[in-house]
């Protein structure tokens, strides 16, 4: 078990939260199944006030869990120093068989957050509140994804032996590793990189054309190429290291801790793509989305390719 | 047409002890008319006021506005709701004592945006309309309870409001004042307003321009 100041914060605050989020699901349950909108009774007006409760604990959840998930990454990284062999966040991910897990989910729930306000928030400009119900169904799915990361995330602190070593991010983001990511970084660079590139040349022209399903679709598919190019081709430039392929390094000191900037850039510009499709809203919020996602998703594409081309600038050969 | 159907309306001071404001509250008041709520403090009337601007919301039943049942509201429609039916005349005036006339006056247009000049005409016309144009610039914690009464009057009626409300309105004015005040009653009265007054002024009793007087007794309407 590591039980560092930082660690000991994100288990007291989760619990925390797991504890707002627990009276959020019993209210959620109550207001999915009573919920009338027609009807006049108290038990109607009661359920209103609850679900205005219900909707502002939610939302603080989400307040508290982004900020949250930076100090996660940070604490990742920081306890990678006491762990023998890990260099960065990639090896104390890596350390349990409950990481990875853990780390994906974290990113889901983010998303799966971010969206339960978007509704709640087009929600609640309608008089007639047309997604209650819906909303609030959802939360009772998500609070069990939630538990799931609260729970695995203290299995997993709980799990690290730091008399163990663990294998560091040049290990597990080699091409000789047995994994699927190894299988990616074999791919050609070409291949990675035009797929990204024409991910992001399809996003600009369905921006263009305004076919909100598409463009929500190809922000998906643009998480998954970011990354993947983030690995194998961009990663590379950032650090200046034809073999360095870590997700996590860019997030330390070293490189002025671009990695966050980098990452809250493909978010945000992913997230809001996304909900073009998802959330039913008016033409002028749809217009904000899609200008919000396609700056964030141009930032991003211009901040990593600008590693490469200022790579080439300088050194006159590509890694 | 204002129309409340068997509004309870409850207030839990805490688990075990409940006030029960109103019971079973059947009320219609047309367009129009003026409408005197009288009884004794606690008696509900000023719960009946808070339900149909829309401040507070029923325990039960439905407050319906024009066919739009408000109480189901929520309170970012509400606030547009008053904003564009609500005049409300306090019985403390909850004026902000450190403003001007003018600018106590010009609160409710301020969500409206409107230009500097259409912002002037209207304040100048509601100032002129209610007697307190010779004062729009001074601070209001400076002027007497009868002219803080007509710049509450003002602020009411400078959004246009189709219903007017005002709980208590006479109760910090002396008799004089009071009489005032229900001549400027008769006149937004004249003017097509819906006029709601709760109070237990027995200056307001008998006024040949209301159209009815209701008394409210332990929550309950008194027909």
């Amino acid at each position: 078990m590591i039980l560092t100041p930082e660690v000991l914060a994100i288990l007291i605050i989760n619990t925390t939260l797991a504890f707002f989020a627990f009276i959020a699901f019993i209210l959620s349950v109550k207001i999915y199944l009573n919920w009338d909108l027609e009807s006049s009774s108290t038990l109607q007006y009661k359920l209103e006030k609850q679900s205005y409760l219900t909707a502002t604990i939610i939302k603080y959840i989400f307040i508290v869990k982004v900020p949250l998930f930076l100090f996660f990454i940070f604490t990742l990284d920081k306890i990678s120093n006491i762990l023998i062999g890990a260099m960065c966040g990639a090896g104390v991910v890596d350390a349990t068989e409950y990481g990875t897990y853990l780390f994906v989910l974290k990113i889901i729930n983010l998303y799966i957050f971010a969206y339960w306000l978007a509704l709640n928030s087009e929600d609640i400009k309608h008089e007639n509140q047309p997604y209650t119900k819906q909303k609030f169904g959802m939360f009772i799915i998500f609070f069990l994804f939630f538990m799931v990361e609260v729970i695995l995330e203290g299995v997993m602190f709980s799990a690290i032996d730091v008399k163990e070593m663990v294998d560091c991010c040049g290990t597990i983001y080699s091409t000789s590793s047995s994994t699927y990511i190894a299988d990616i970084l074999k791919l050609s660079p070409y291949i990675i990189v035009g797929i990204f590139y024409t991910n992001f040349l399809l996003i600009i022209l369905f921006y263009f054309l305004k076919r909100k399903y598409i463009f929500s679709f190809l922000n998906l598919i643009f998480i998954i190429t970011s990354l993947i190019s983030l690995i194998a081709f961009f990663g590379t430039y950032i650090y200046q290291l034809p073999t360095h392929h870590c997700p996590f390094c860019f997030l330390q000191k070293d490189y002025d801790y671009v990695g966050y900037i980098i990452y809250i850039f493909l978010f945000v510009g992913t997230f809001f793509g996304m909900i073009t499709g998802f959330v039913e809203t008016s033409l002028e919020e749809l217009k904000k989305r899609y200008n919000i996602s396609l700056v964030f998703n141009t930032f991003y594409v211009l901040l990593v390719t600008s590693y490469v081309v200022v790579f080439f600038i300088k050194n006159g050969v590509w890694l | 047409m204002i129309e409340l159907k068997d509004i309870n309306k409850i207030y839990e001071i805490n688990k075990n002890h409940k006030v029960e404001a109103l019971k079973k509250v059947n009320l219609t008041i047309k367009e129009g008319e003026l409408i005197v709520l009288k009884g004794a403090s606690g008696s509900g009337k000023s719960t009946i006021l808070s339900l149909i601007a829309g401040l507070s919301k029923p325990t039960s039943g439905e407050v319906i506005v024009d066919s739009k049942q408000i109480s189901k509201l929520l309170d970012n429609f509400s606030s547009v709701y008053r904003r564009d039916n609500i005049g409300f005349i306090f019985q403390k005036y909850n004026l902000i004592p450190t403003l001007s006339v003018k600018e106590n006056i010009a609160l409710p247009l301020v969500p409206l945006n409107p230009t500097t000049k259409e912002l002037e005409q209207k304040l100048d016309k509601v100032m002129d309309m209610f007697h307190i144009l010779h004062k729009k610039d001074m601070i209001v914690k400076n002027l007497s309870g009868g002219e803080q009464q007509r710049v509450a009057i003002a602020r009411s009626y400078v959004n246009n409001p189709k219903i007017i409300i005002a709980d208590e309105p006479t109760a910090n004015l002396d008799k004089k004042l009071s009489l005032k005040f229900i001549e400027i009653l008769k006149e937004l009265k004249s003017l097509g307003k819906t006029i709601i007054v709760a109070t237990h002024d027995p200056l307001f009793y008998g006024l040949e321009f209301v159209d009815r007087e209701i008394e409210v007794h332990n929550g309950s309407l008194v027909l």
